[in-house]
């Protein structure tokens, strides 16, 4: 009996692409909002920081949005497995105690933002104590998960480490490969964070300037910590110059300042979706690079493709459902108590 | 072989089991809750019982609690631990059911909107609005285990799929039906059996007998619906499966024995102080009920992971990942030469790829106590043979010097005193020591592989012969490869042994 054979993709290579690029975007859209929200929550100049509207509206929007974080963080994750296993999972086993403690790191943060939300105005009972931990946990996170992904992309540094020890505590040591991206997406983070501070405290005159300036710091910060990135690509650079990413990464540049343009006009429709697309043509650059950085070791189009076409419809059918039904089940929320969150 | 090793001193099983084990008893809670709230929510609200439904209230905000944060988070928990441990079989599962997965993931979204707003839509929603949330979030939780039971199932048994390769052939394989109703049976008891730790502290008197009463209730209702169902699972399972574990698999009929103590357990303790005394349950008896409950479902579980061995997919795959169709290319080439992460130790790259995923050296199924006392040649034959040893052992397919290599990675680990003196025993106490360590792997009294039937009235002579032809008695005999001392101590036990067999 010849067994099957499950080395294959089941859809197009570009259609599984198109989704890990749309999915990871949006999660990062999730990510963003509790993570540069956290951070700005801490760290803002607030006046009575825990009686401020805006940021208790936050407190109680942190575990939906951690839990929006967590399930949207699953799809993208689950794509790019399907492309690279050999490259993930084996960065993952080599680091692999780091990256199995990613889950009581987020299940902590998780609970912390619960904790949070719950709390007290009163200074005795500050959400302080809680949000310091969790972001600890998030930055723990983000930190593992550069590091492993962009280990994944360097199978010969994989080979290395894992020769010096197999016990799964192997940090990767190359960190000029990822510290700088790791600090463009914290302070992406803060800017994206702060859209949303200032949508929800748009008509607070203390929360607004908070935001703008913290707006504009967050941009500024990861438009330069962007840019000494890609200056320390190297020779890949000259490869990418030679892709379409360079011009997504360019519109994606040009339609974050746009972004902050209209964020200051208090534009927060257009803002909103120039940061939504300049996200998804970061995310769709990013992806071009681990492509050229595998060039020669590994091929994504050497994929034997074996379509599951009715599968992959009724997956769409169910996504074009779930979408439906969430915007039916909030607007049944909101429209039986408006006010509500 | 492609993928790097982690070297895990607690054992691959353990960490499986402690992630699996916990997601497994929150998700099913997650299906049964939802379910369990929204129909007590109707009748409460029917009779506008506001007591129940300020009990409901309280139990919801537990339940979003455990369900939304553990319950997502132990399942990512579970995909990674998966994705480290058995990287090879995790892809096979992505890419024959990455829509089936992607399906489930649309399922997940809404249902863990729908939980966050009837959590928070208590007293923000109208109750018919509350309860079309509450719906949702029952239907859609279902939804998700209906898809994730395709793809557990197709582990045990993947069916015509491994003929055609069918996505729908390994997703409505032999055990889906069985499985999903007694899935669904268990998650209506798990429902049942957390409520009562809230129902347990309820006041006053009368409310929460009402209360204990009717969780009780849907404990025993889901045990009543999981019962048959077992059994029609375990019909659904391909005779050549169950009868080889009849015969000679320990650890699933010990699950299943286990499983059946649970239930027994439950049913009493449930009746007991869930109808009969509802007054005398306290939140210590609750919290029993519920091991109760939760000690059936996983050995359920237990069994269904152990009776799958050899393999991680049935007729697929082995437990360490090696793909059944390779086999030849192992035969011919070795393991070597396929394990594409080397550590420069080729024995303990060949013990990581081949023993490793199941094996410890001195943790869980720990090795180095099996074999201390023993040498190369005994441990390079009990490779060789290894699919021989019960059944539930992948056939090593590597050559004959890879089976040296790792016999000598693991000699050198090994307590190299001779068994008297690590075991301080002499004569046949120590025959029986030796007969454990170099026969009983093979031949376990009480087995179908008993020879001591066979062994028992033979002369010293006999037994001198036996042992110096040891290896041509049989496929896979290792020779007798012990000292002087531990060759008479095994003779003196052999004279032990009675006719009829056993000692």
């Amino acid at each position: 009996m010849t067994l099957p054979d499950s080395r294959f993709l089941p859809a197009p290579l570009w259609v599984i692409t198109a989704l890990h690029i749309v999915t990871l975007s949006l999660h990062f859209a999730a990510m963003n909002f509790v993570l540069g929200g956290t951070l700005i929550i801490l760290t803002g100049r607030f006046k009575r920081r825990w009686e401020n509207p805006t940021v208790r509206r936050f407190l109680a929007l942190f575990p939906s949005a951690m839990a929006a974080t967590v399930t949207l963080g699953v799809a993208p994750l689950l794509f790019l497995q399907l492309v690279y296993p050999r490259q993930m999972y084996s960065a993952a086993i080599v680091s692999g105690w780091f990256f199995l403690l990613v889950i009581p790191a987020v299940m902590g943060a998780y609970y912390l933002f619960y904790a949070a939300s719950f709390s007290g105005k009163e200074a005795a009972s500050s959400p302080a104590r809680f949000l310091w931990p969790a972001l600890c946990g998030l930055l723990y996170v983000s930190l593992v998960y550069s590091s492993v992904f962009s280990m994944a992309e360097h199978p010969d540094l994989i080979h290395r480490l894992y020769a010096q020890k197999q016990t799964g505590w192997q940090w990767n040591p190359d960190a000029g490969n990822y510290l700088l991206r790791w600090l463009h997406m914290i302070l992406g983070a803060v800017a994206v964070g702060a859209y949303f501070v200032g949508l929800l405290g748009k008509d607070d005159p203390e929360t607004f300037p908070v935001a703008k300036r913290l707006f504009g710091y967050g941009m500024a910060g990861a438009a330069a910590s962007g840019f000494a990135y890609f200056a320390s690509l190297k020779e890949i650079l000259v490869g990418l110059m030679r892709t379409p990413a360079i011009w997504a990464l360019f519109v994606g540049v040009l339609l974050s300042l746009g972004s902050l343009h209209f964020f200051f006009v208090r534009r927060f429709f257009y803002s909103g979706l120039a940061l939504l697309v300049s996200l998804v043509l970061m995310v769709t650059a990013r992806q071009e690079l681990r492509v050229l950085r595998l060039q020669g070791q590994f091929d994504p189009a050497s994929w034997r493709i074996a379509p599951q076409w009715f599968p992959f419809l009724l997956f769409l059918v169910c996504f074009a459902g779930a979408a439906i039904l969430i915007v039916y089940m909030i607007r049944l929320f909101f429209r039986s108590h408006p006010d509500s969150l | 072989m492609h993928y790097p090793f982690w070297e895990l001193p607690i054992g691959y099983g353990v960490l499986m089991a402690s992630a699996a084990v916990l997601h497994v008893f929150i998700s099913h809670f997650a299906i049964g809750g939802g379910f369990f709230l929204v129909v007590m929510e109707r009748a409460a609200r029917k009779a506008a019982d506001t007591a129940r439904i300020e009990f409901l209230e309280k139990l919801s905000r537990f339940f979003v609690l455990a369900t939304l944060v553990m319950g997502s988070l132990t399942g990512v928990g579970i995909w990674f631990v998966i994705g480290l441990l058995n990287p090879a079989a995790t892809a096979v599962l992505i890419h024959n059911f990455v829509w089936g997965w992607a399906i489930e993931w649309t399922f997940f979204l809404v249902e863990i909107l729908a939980a966050i707003l009837y959590y928070y839509g208590w007293k923000r929603m109208s109750p018919a609005n509350h309860m079309i949330m509450g719906w949702i979030y029952f239907v859609f939780a279902w939804l998700s285990l209906f898809v994730i039971n395709g793809i557990i199932t197709f582990m045990l048994t993947p069916g015509a799929w491994l003929v055609t390769g069918n996505i729908w052939d390994g997703f409505f394989n032999p055990t889906f039906w069985p499985s999903l109703v007694l899935r669904s049976a268990i998650a209506v008891m798990l429902a049942g059996v957390y409520a009562l730790l809230i129902a347990s502290r309820c006041q006053p008197e009368a409310f929460k007998v009402r209360m204990v009463r009717q969780t009780a209730g849907w404990g025993l209702l889901g045990l009543a619906a999981a019962l048959p169902s077992l059994y029609w699972y375990w019909r659904a399972i391909p005779s050549t499966i169950t009868a080889a574990a009849l015969q000679g698999l320990p650890t699933p009929m010990r699950a299943l024995q286990y499983s059946f103590w649970s239930a027994g357990a439950l049913a009493v303790l449930l009746i007991l102080f869930g109808l009969i005394v509802p007054r005398r349950l306290h939140l210590s008896l609750a919290v029993v009920i519920m091991v109760a409950g939760l000690g059936w479902f996983g050995s359920f579980e237990w069994f269904r992971e152990s009776i799958r061995k050899p393999f991680v997919i049935e007729g697929y795959m082995y437990g360490n990942a090696v793909e059944v169709r390779d086999a030849d290319t192992y035969k011919k080439d070795g393991y070597l030469s396929q394990i594409a992460y080397r550590s420069g130790d080729d024995g303990a790259d060949l013990f990581r790829h081949a023993c490793g995923s199941c094996h410890t050296l001195q943790g869980y199924k720990a090795l180095k106590p099996a074999f201390d006392g023993t040498d190369r040649a005994f441990i390079a034959a009990m490779v060789q043979s290894v699919h021989l040893l019960r059944g539930n052992m992948p056939p090593f397919l590597g050559t004959a010097s890879e089976a040296y290599a790792i016999a000598t990675y693991l000699e050198a680990k090994l307590d190299p005193r001779p068994l008297s003196v690590i075991y301080g025993l002499q004569g046949a106490k120590l025959g029986e020591k030796v007969f454990q360590i170099r026969c009983g792997k093979c031949h376990p009294m009480g087995s179908p592989h008993d020879k001591t039937s066979e062994l028992a009235g033979l002369s010293p002579q006999d037994y001198q012969e036996l042992l110096n032809n040891a290896a041509g008695l049989g496929p896979g005999m290792p020779a007798f490869t012990g000292d002087e001392t531990e060759r008479s101590a095994l003779i003196a036990y052999f004279q032990t042994l009675k006719t009829g067999g056993g000692k």
